[in-house]
Parts: C-alpha cells; sequence; structure tokens
C-alpha cells in the first residue's frame, strides 16, 4: 500500500497548510480539504544529527526543511550524501519512526 | 496596577544532584530565597501564592500537582498553589503569573520555584522528553530533536549572515569565563579556544551534535532550582534588602512547527516579546545595562542580541567578535555564564536568569559584577522560539 | 617468587605483542592527555587507584573496578595470556584505565574502560586508543566486546555501529557479544580517534610515574 502525505485546503480562501491546523490561518474558516502533497522540492537547510532520541539505534540522521512548488515549507528525514542549499529534490514517503503496533509514515527527501 | 518587586532570591548548584527528592531540590532554592529576604518559616509567613515552573516533574519524576506537594513539604499552607509549564520558557511564565497575582491586587506576596532533576534518566531519554515539545506530527515522529531545530536555523544562519563556528565558540568560551566568577554555575572549567576550534584534535574533542552546532556550542544537562519571592512594591519595606522592581514583561507566540515560521532566520517571538516589555517599562534597548538571553544553542545568544535590539540583524556575531558582550563590554550578556556553562535545568532556568539580574543590579554579583547596572533584560525562550517571556528589572532610586 | 618448573607449567606462553606507540591529545581545556601502555611492574600501583572504587555502586564502578583489579592482577601474576593495560594522565595524574589481551592474532578481546576523571570524555578516547591498539598495531580483524553499563555501552554500539553477533561467548561472560570489525572501525575511527604522535619527551615524562588522584567526583567527600 503506498502511504502518500497531504496538505490541508481552506475550503473558503484556498490557503494550503501542513501540518494541520484547526482553523485557517487567513480566513478563520474551519473546514479543509485533502489534497495530496508531493513532487520535486527545493532545500531550505539542512543538518545531520548525532545525538538521536530514545527508540533509534542509528548513529546519525539527516533531517532537512524543504519548499515545495506550491509554497508550503516542511521538514523531514533526509537522504542526500552531500546537501546544498537550493539544491532540487523529490519528496518520498517512508518509515520515518518504528512504532508500537504501526509504524510512522513521513517525508523523506531524496 | 500595583507594582512589584523582588525581595529575595535562591539558587542551587546547578549540575548532578547527588540524593534527595524533586521537593528537596526546588526546597534548597524556595529556602535560601526566604532567607534572602528575612522571611520566617512557620506561622505568619505571610506567603499568599506558590508557583512552581518544571517541565519534566510529570515525565521524568513521575510527580504531578508539584507546586501542591511543596506547599506542604515547606508548611506553607494554606497558600494558593500552581505548577506552571511553558517548556524551557516555564520560569519565566511563572515570574509573570506571580507579577500578575499581585499586581491584580489578589496577592501581596508571591513565591516562585523553579526547578528541574534531568540527569535521573539516560541521555536519550533526556533527549526524547525535551523533543516533546516539538510538533507531534510534523517534528517529533520523524526523529527530531531540539537540537536537530537548531542544527537546521544555525545553518541557515551561516548562509544568510556570514556567522561562522568559530563565533559560536568565542561565545561559548566567553560564557565559561563568566561561569569561573559564579559559584553556583554547572560547569567550573573553560574551554581553549583554539583547542575547540582548530587544534589537530578539535574535530575529535569538540564533534558535531547537529551539524554545524558543536558539543562546545550546546548547554549541558543539568539538575537545579533558583528562586524568587516576589511582593507589591507598596507592602516591601519589611524586608532585608530593597526591592528590585519588575519594569516590564513582554511575551509572544510564534508558529509550533519551525518550517512555517514566516521568516525561517528571525525569532519573531523574541522580538515581539522584547518590545513589549520595553513599552510596559518605558524604556529602550539602550537603557538596558546587562541581560541574560536564553543561549541553550549558542546560535541563539548572537540571533537574540539582534531582536531585542541591542545590534542589528546580522551583526550579533561581529559584535561578539569584538568583545561587546563580555563584562565591561558595550552590552554586556550572561555574566552569570548563561545556560552554556550555568547549566540548563529547564523549569530553572527563567527563574535563574532572573536571579542573577537581581544580583547584579543589587551589586552583589562579586567576581562578575557589571559596575553601576541598574537596569536588566531576561529573555527565556520556550520551544524553539514558539513562546517566549521577556523580562526587564530595574533599581529604584532610594 | 621462586620461577620452578611449577610455576612455569602455569604461566602462559607469551606471544610477542609490538608495544603501543604513546600519543597526546588535546583536550577542550588545553590540557594534553597522554595515553601509553603500562608494564607489567606498574600493576601494583595502579591497582592503588583502581581500589576505592571497588565499593562504588553508582554506574557499575563497583563492578567495572573490581573486575579491573582482578584482570590486572592475572597480567601481574602471569596467569593471562597476552593481556595489556594502556593509561590515560593529565599532568601527570592517572585519569583512565583501559585493558584487553589478543585472543590470537585475528581476534582482540575488549576488557573494560575506566574513567577516573569524568568529564572531559576521557574514556571514550581510552576505549578507541585500545581499538586503535588491537586494529592498527596488532593488525587483528575484529575486536568482541560486551559492557556492564547499558548507558555507556549503548553509546559505543550506536557511534561505532557495532556488529551484533550473539552466538559468540564474550570471556567476561553477559549476552550479547558486539563486534568491531575492521571495516566499522575504518569507518569510523577518523571522527572518533584522537591524538598525535610522537610525544615530546617532556610530556612523555610526566606520564612516567602516574600519580594517584587524591579525590574521586565518584566518591564525594573521599580523599587518598
Amino acid at each position: 500500500m503506498e502511504h502518500k502525505m497531504y496538505a490541508y485546503k481552506c475550503t473558503s480562501c484556498g490557503t494550503l497548510h501542513h501540518p494541520k491546523h484547526y482553523v485557517c490561518k487567513k480566513c478563520g474558516n474551519r473546514k479543509f480539504d485533502e489534497v495530496p502533497l508531493e513532487g520535486e522540492v527545493t532545500l531550505v537547510t539542512y543538518t545531520k544529527v548525532y545525538n538521536l532520541p530514545e527508540g533509534y539505534m542509528k548513529p546519525y540522521l539527516g533531517f532537512g526543511i524543504v519548499k515545495f512548488t506550491n509554497g508550503l515549507v516542511v521538514s523531514g528525514q533526509l537522504e542526500v550524501e552531500c546537501p546544498e542549499i537550493g539544491m532540487k529534490l523529490m519528496a518520498t514517503v517512508g518509515v520515518v519512526k518504528e512504532g508500537i503496533g504501526a509504524d510512522y509514515y513521513g517525508f523523506i527527501f531524496k | 496596577m500595583r507594582e512589584v518587586g523582588i525581595v529575595g532570591v535562591g539558587h542551587t548548584k546547578f549540575g548532578k544532584m547527588s540524593g534527595g527528592t524533586f521537593s528537596d531540590l526546588l526546597s534548597m532554592a524556595a529556602i535560601q530565597a526566604l532567607d534572602d529576604a528575612g522571611v520566617k518559616t512557620g506561622i505568619g509567613h505571610g506567603i499568599d501564592q506558590v508557583f512552581v515552573s518544571t517541565m519534566g516533574a510529570g515525565i521524568l519524576n513521575k510527580q504531578s500537582g508539584i507546586a501542591s506537594a511543596l506547599v506542604d513539604y515547606l508548611n506553607l499552607r494554606p497558600a494558593m498553589a500552581e505548577t506552571i509549564e511553558n517548556g524551557p520558557a516555564s520560569g519565566a511564565s511563572a515570574i509573570k503569573l506571580g507579577y500578575m497575582a499581585i499586581a491584580s491586587g489578589m496577592c501581596d506576596c508571591v513565591l516562585v520555584v523553579g526547578g528541574e532533576m534531568m540527569r535521573v534518566v539516560s541521555g536519550w531519554e533526556g533527549t526524547d522528553f525535551v523533543a516533546t515539545m516539538l510538533h507531534p506530527e510534523a517534528e517529533y515522529n520523524y526523529g527530531l530533536t531540539l537540537p536537530a531545530l537548531a542544527g537546521l536555523f544555525t545553518k541557515l544562519c551561516m548562509d544568510k549572515y556570514g556567522i561562522t563556528e568559530k563565533d559560536l565558540a568565542i561565545v561559548a568560551v566567553k560564557n565559561h569565563e563568566n561561569a569561573m566568577h559564579n559559584p553556583v554555575a554547572h560547569i567550573q572549567v573553560v574551554p581553549n579556544l583554539y583547542c575547540i576550534t582548530e587544534d589537530e584534535d578539535a574535530n575529535v574533542m569538540n564533534p558535531y551534535v547537529a551539524e554545524p552546532l558543536r558539543l562546545y556550542s550546546v548547554c549541558p544537562v543539568s539538575d537545579g532550582a533558583a528562586a524568587v519571592l516576589l511582593c507589591a512594591m507598596d507592602k516591601a519595606d519589611k524586608f532585608n534588602k530593597k526591592p528590585i522592581k519588575i519594569a516590564g514583561i513582554g511575551q509572544a507566540t510564534d508558529t509550533h512547527a519551525v518550517a512555517e515560521r514566516e521568516v525561517p532566520t528571525d525569532l519573531l517571538a523574541v522580538r515581539l516579546a522584547a518590545q513589549m516589555a520595553y513599552k510596559m517599562a518605558g524604556l529602550t534597548a539602550q537603557d538596558i545595562d546587562v541581560a541574560e538571553l536564553h543561549d541553550a544553542f549558542q546560535i541563539l545568544e548572537i540571533v537574540e542580541s539582534e531582536e531585542v535590539g541591542f545590534f542589528k540583524r546580522g551583526e550579533g556575531h561581529i559584535a561578539a567578535r569584538n568583545g561587546e558582550t563580555k563584562i565591561g563590554g558595550k552590552i554586556p550578556i550572561n555574566p552569570s555564564g548563561g545556560l552554556k556553562a550555568k547549566g540548563h535545568p529547564l523549569g530553572a532556568t527563567g527563574v535563574s536568569q532572573v536571579v542573577e539580574i537581581v544580583k547584579q543590579l543589587r551589586g552583589e554579583a562579586t567576581g562578575r559584577q557589571v559596575e553601576g547596572a541598574k537596569t536588566g533584560l531576561t529573555v527565556n525562550f520556550g520551544g524553539f522560539g514558539n513562546n517566549v517571556v521577556a523580562t526587564i528589572l530595574t533599581k529604584e532610586e532610594s | 617468587m621462586i620461577v620452578d618448573k611449577m610455576e612455569q607449567s602455569l604461566r602462559p606462553k607469551e606471544t610477542p605483542m609490538v608495544i603501543y606507540p604513546p600519543k597526546y591529545i588535546t583536550m577542550a581545556t588545553g590540557e594534553k592527555l597522554v595515553i601509553r601502555q603500562i608494564a607489567r611492574e606498574e600493576v601494583p600501583h595502579i591497582l592503588e587507584a583502581v581500589k576505592p572504587l571497588m565499593t562504588v555502586e553508582a554506574d557499575f564502578y563497583d563492578i567495572v573496578a573490581s573486575r579491573i583489579y582482578s584482570e590486572l592482577l592475572g597480567y601481574y601474576r602471569y596467569r593471562v595470556k597476552d593481556e595489556y593495560c594502556l593509561i590515560g594522565t593529565i599532568n601527570g595524574i592517572l585519569v583512565g584505565i583501559v585493558n584487553g589481551r589478543m585472543v590470537d592474532d585475528k581476534v582482540g578481546m575488549s576488557y573494560h574502560t575506566m574513567t577516573l576523571k569524568q568529564g572531559l570524555r576521557i574514556g571514550a578516547q581510552l576505549f578507541a586508543a585500545k581499538m586503535e591498539y588491537h586494529l592498527d598495531f596488532l593488525n587483528q580483524e575484529e575486536v568482541w566486546i560486551v559492557a556492564e553499563s547499558p548507558n555507556g555501552f549503548k553509546r559505543w554500539m550506536i557511534e561505532y555501529e557495532l556488529e551484533s553477533r550473539p552466538e559468540i561467548w564474550h570471556e567476561l561472560g553477559g549476552v550479547p557479544t558486539y563486534v568491531l570489525t575492521k571495516a566499522l572501525w575504518e569507518k569510523h575511527k577518523e571522527a572518533k580517534l584522537g591524538g598525535r604522535r610522537p610525544v615530546k619527551e617532556e610530556l612523555l615524562k610526566t606520564a612516567d610515574h602516574p600519580i594517584l588522584p587524591e579525590t574521586y567526583s565518584q566518591i564525594p567527600g573521599y580523599k587518598r
């Protein structure tokens, strides 16, 4: 089963949100449509973290903040050898955290 | 609104607590503040309200309602009591609420105690605990941590303003040098600038924690507590020392997920909180003589010094390079050693910063005194900048 | 001690092992940590530094100290085959001890790492020095590792990406055994291994007669 990530589009003014909010940040409306959030992204900033929290057994993990073509800015894990600010990447969806019973799916930028 | 002042301060040695309960830790600081003010414990103590600021009492120490427990432990019953949680800004928030309780007329005398006993868990659990303040779906579930967010922010600031890793190390060394004159500071050694930046072994001895932040650019994990006794200025003449006035308080919130920030290199909540505090105090950045700015990551000291108006955006690191933020410089920042060297028990920090400013304004900061300091500013940074509280304290002329 | 036929038969045959070349590491404070191998005759002196920690329950110091004590004594009294011990000193004062032994030309057995002075990452550097000895100087292929302290060990397990080999039995008992292979060492050593050689004569001299620590942060109130 392919996992998808979504943005939340205000039904009143069309402003996109990610992550979810209860109230539209622009017009205050409270209803949203789910629209797939995918595609090409531009890398805004990145880091490689060596001290991971409880439950992560890797020596390090890469993270990045990216901008989608629709303007949304989002954070996620990064699997890039030599990241550079401004580089173009693809947003993929994968397991970002192993859970008990269910794994968490999120963005992995490659 | 009634004016509110600080009449007593207490502060434990930050570091690793050896034995004792969380209530013991809080009590040590609380009693110090009461003794400093000259308040007798027991019947007739005169305290109307106790606020305890802590982020981890529930998660790390498995205690809820710690304020209620402390009131009984110290026999301050039936004083009102609440536990205040605002992440790392819990301390300043508790002081703000203490101020509001007195200014509103509801209380005359409020005890604020902030504390954290973090070193009871492993490093991984500690990192996870701190990460609970991140956005659950957009950040926490990815394995993002507070240092990770700081790394992302630092990279952007370096790219935009030309801040270097060495600049962060310069700020860290300054803070450690200051801490050598602060007996309650956690870290009592000074790293050598060359050894942590350019020496051949620097890469191994000062490794990356979250690139480009290195070990010596992030604060340690500490246990500790600090306390202040607040009183209405019109009832403050019965204590040992003249009150230090809380002249201004400001607070602002920002987006939870850092990716959603308007300008990713800005700390908007810091700017707004400081502006609000200046307005209430009727002062500007130029009037501040000394500041304690939340430097959990050394990049924060630099950017906060700009957002509160000490320096133009993008020039804070230049000022640090030129020694302008040292004691004796243009605007001394973190004479206590800051979070970097003094330590950072999350719930205690906001109160600890205010304790330092009170000592500075009273002229009690031996060895690290900013000469003639009359006005001080603190900035307590919650989450990764999504909830910031600023306070301004002034020394009243007799 | 009379070394007669009986005593001789109880002594393991020693494999010639190259001596660990001493090195020094510059600490963040500017102090120099000197790491060198000890000679057998030095063991009784080193044991005096280990003794006070044998009853400190916190952080597993009691079991680590007690086991190091017996391991070093075994080395001193010629009852353990091909054992070695490296020490670290700062300003002449003993700050850490690591030990292990050669099982054969391919496999090293890591015994213990004990930090006397906490807070300066000395343990991490002594552990790395031990791995350096096995893999770069004794030219072995892998080192078998276990540990008593869960936090201390988890750190190495994650940072070096140690291979899990639960089917192997480590001499110190307990499971599971983790292995640092030559490949993993080559991958991580640049980030983990500090130090420079050679050590200048005056600096090396300071490590000649290691001074026993007067106080231990692990034992509040103790004074030698």
